[in-house]
C-alpha cells in the first residue's frame, strides 16, 4: 500500500450562503487545485442529499462537468453526515491502491434555502424507519443519548454548556465559521429547549458550505497517516449502549493501527460535536481521554486553544457549522491549516491532528489522522 | 395487557420489535414472537421542534420490553418519567404509546386520526374497556392525564 499525502486543502466560509451548491463546491475545489499545482487524475464528489435539497443527481458527472473535469473519472460517495470523511477515504484508497496518483476530493451541501422543518425531515431519513416513524429526528436521538448519559452521571448539563461556550469562543476567531461570536454559560443554559435536555446552543446550525482536499502519491510533508471507519446498527434501539458509540471506537482503533502510533501523539483534534455532549463522548470513544476523564479536562480548560489538547479550534460543528457532506473535509482542512501554521487567529502548536466524523446517529463514523512529517 | 409483535433469531435468540425479517446480528431469518406490552424506560425526550408531519411538543421514549427488545413510543407527556421506570405500552392503530391514557385522551386521539369517525369512536371505547378489564394496575408512577392541555402529537396529515 502506498503512502498518501495531502497536497492542498481549501474551504468556503460556512453559514447562510447565497451561492449555489455548484459554486460553493467550485470555490473550494478551484482554490485547492491552485494550491496543489497538480492536475487530478480522479475526482471524488460528495453531497449528502442534493436530490432533496437542490434537485440535482448524477453528482460526480454534474460537478465534474461544472469544474471542467468531465474527462477525469469521478465517483460520488455518501455515508450520511460523515460523507466528507468517506469521500476522503475513497480518495485515499484510490491512491494507496496505485489506481490513481492525484485525487481531488470535494464535498458540499446547500440547504439554508429550505425551511427548517423540511431540512429536519430530510436529514431524519438517515434514521431507522421505526424510530423515524415516531418523529425521531437527529436532535431527538441525541437528546435521548444525552439524557441517558446524564442519568449515568457521565457529565452534567453544565459540562454540555461548557463545550458550547468553548467552541463558540474558538469559532469567534475563525473567519470561516458560521457563528463568529462568543456565548456565555448562562446564554447556553437558558437557550430554548430543542430536544430535552438539549438546548438550541448545544446544537449545530444548518449551514451551507463546501470543502476540498487534494491527495497525492507525491510526498508533500503532510501525511494522511491513518484513517479508520467504524459502523453500527442503523437503529439505536438495537445497541447495547446509548452512551458510547461503537462506530467511533472501531474507527479510532483502525486509524491508529494504520498510522502506527497511539492517541498520546495527537496534539489537536476536530471532533463531530453536532450536539455538544457528543464531543465529551467522542473524546473518550477515540481514546484521546481515558473513560471518565474528559469532563475534568473540559472543566480545567485543557481543550481550549491555549490548553493541553485543543479540541475544535475551528469552532467545531457547534460554531464553524455543519454543512453535512462538507463537514468531514472541513475538519481536515482545519487540521492542515493548524499543522502548517495557517490557522490565523486561532493557531495552535501541533504536528499530529485527529478528525472525528459521525455519520447518521453514529452508524458510519470515521477517524482521520494527519501528520506533519519533518 | 397488550401483546407486541416481535421476532426472534433461531440462532442467537435475540428478540427485536417491530419484527425484522433478518436478525440484525447476522444474516439469519427470524421467526415471529409475541411480547408482553410493558417495559422499562431506557431514555426519553420531548421535541419542541418537530419534523414535518408532527406537532410539537412531541414526547418520545425508548422502552425495553421483557426479553430485551426495545421499541420507540409516544406519550402525552414526560413529566415524572424517569429512566428505569416501568411503563405499560398500548397500541393504537399500530402506534405504541407509553403509560396510561385517559378515556377522553383516547377518544380525541382516535378522532384526530384519519378514518371514519364512528369506527374510531368504537375502537377507542373498545380499547378503554379492554384496559379496564385487563387487570392492568396503575402503579402510581403515571401522572393523571390532563385533558385538553396538550395537543395530539401524531401527524395531522399523512406524508
Amino acid at each position: 500500500m502506498r503512502d498518501v499525502w495531502i497536497a492542498a486543502a481549501a474551504m468556503t466560509r460556512f453559514g447562510r450562503r447565497s451561492e449555489s451548491l455548484e459554486d460553493l463546491m467550485a470555490d473550494a475545489a478551484l482554490e485547492a487545485l491552485r494550491e496543489a499545482d497538480r492536475q487530478p487524475d480522479a475526482l471524488v464528489v460528495t453531497a449528502m442529499a442534493p436530490e432533496e435539497f437542490v434537485g440535482e443527481g448524477n453528482l460526480a458527472s454534474h460537478i465534474g462537468t461544472y469544474l471542467g473535469l468531465s474527462h477525469v473519472p469521478g465517483l460520488r460517495v455518501e455515508t450520511a453526515t460523515s460523507s466528507g470523511a468517506a469521500a476522503l477515504y475513497a480518495g485515499l484508497a484510490l491512491i494507496a491502491s496505485g489506481f490513481h496518483n492525484h485525487v481531488l476530493v470535494v464535498g458540499g451541501e446547500k440547504m439554508t434555502h429550505v425551511s427548517t422543518p423540511r431540512v429536519s425531515e430530510i436529514i431524519s431519513r438517515v434514521i431507522d424507519p421505526h424510530e423515524r416513524s415516531y418523529g425521531a429526528t437527529m436532535p431527538a436521538l441525541a437528546g435521548m443519548v444525552a439524557r441517558a448519559a446524564l442519568a449515568k452521571g457521565l457529565f452534567t448539563e453544565m459540562d454540555m454548556a461548557r463545550v458550547a461556550v468553548k467552541n463558540h469562543a474558538h469559532g469567534a476567531r475563525n473567519p470561516y465559521a458560521h457563528f463568529q461570536r462568543t456565548v456565555t454559560l448562562e446564554e447556553v443554559m437558558s437557550s430554548r429547549l430543542i430536544a430535552d435536555p438539549l438546548r438550541l446552543q448545544h446544537c449545530c446550525p444548518i449551514s451551507d458550505g463546501a470543502a476540498a482536499v487534494v491527495l497525492t502519491s507525491d510526498p508533500t510533508g503532510l501525511k494522511l497517516a491513518g484513517m479508520g471507519q467504524g459502523s453500527d446498527y442503523l437503529a439505536i434501539r438495537y445497541r447495547s449502549s446509548l452512551t458510547g458509540f461503537r462506530a467511533t471506537q472501531d474507527a479510532a482503533r483502525a486509524a491508529f493501527k494504520m498510522a502506527g502510533f497511539g492517541p498520546e501523539r495527537v496534539q489537536v483534534a476536530e471532533i463531530h460535536d453536532a450536539f455538544a455532549p457528543f464531543e465529551i463522548l467522542a473524546l473518550e470513544d477515540t481514546g484521546l481521554f481515558p473513560p471518565g476523564t474528559a469532563t475534568r479536562a473540559i472543566q480545567n480548560g485543557e481543550l481550549t486553544l491555549e490548553g493541553r489538547l485543543p479540541v475544535n479550534p475551528s469552532g467545531g460543528l457547534n460554531a464553524r457549522g455543519h454543512a453535512l457532506a462538507a463537514t468531514g473535509l472541513a475538519q481536515v482542512v482545519e487540521l492542515v491549516w493548524q499543522l502548517t501554521g495557517r490557522a490565523v487567529g486561532r493557531q495552535v502548536k501541533a504536528t499530529v491532528g485527529l478528525a472525528h466524523s459521525i455519520g447518521g446517529m453514529a452508524t458510519n463514523n470515521w477517524v482521520t489522522l494527519v501528520e506533519q512529517v519533518a | 395487557m397488550e401483546t407486541i409483535a416481535g421476532s426472534r433469531c433461531p440462532d442467537c435468540g435475540w428478540v427485536v420489535a417491530p419484527p425484522a425479517r433478518i436478525c440484525p446480528r447476522h444474516p439469519v431469518e427470524m421467526t415471529p414472537v409475541e411480547i408482553s406490552g410493558y417495559g422499562l424506560v431506557l431514555s426519553y425526550t420531548t421535541l419542541t421542534v418537530a419534523p414535518e408531519g408532527f406537532k410539537p411538543p412531541l414526547h418520545i421514549a425508548v422502552v425495553e420490553l421483557p426479553g430485551g427488545a426495545r421499541i420507540f413510543c409516544h406519550g402525552r407527556q414526560t413529566r415524572q418519567l424517569k429512566i428505569g421506570r416501568r411503563v405499560a405500552i398500548e397500541q393504537v392503530d399500530g402506534i405504541f404509546y407509553f403509560a396510561s391514557l385517559g378515556i377522553a385522551d383516547r377518544v380525541s386521539m382516535f378522532w384526530k386520526r384519519r378514518g371514519a369517525a364512528p369506527e374510531r369512536t368504537r375502537e377507542a371505547v373498545k380499547s378503554a374497556v379492554k384496559r379496564f378489564f385487563s387487570g392492568y394496575k396503575n402503579d402510581g408512577t403515571t401522572p393523571p392525564a390532563e385533558n385538553g392541555e396538550e395537543k395530539d402529537p401524531r401527524p395531522t396529515e399523512k406524508r
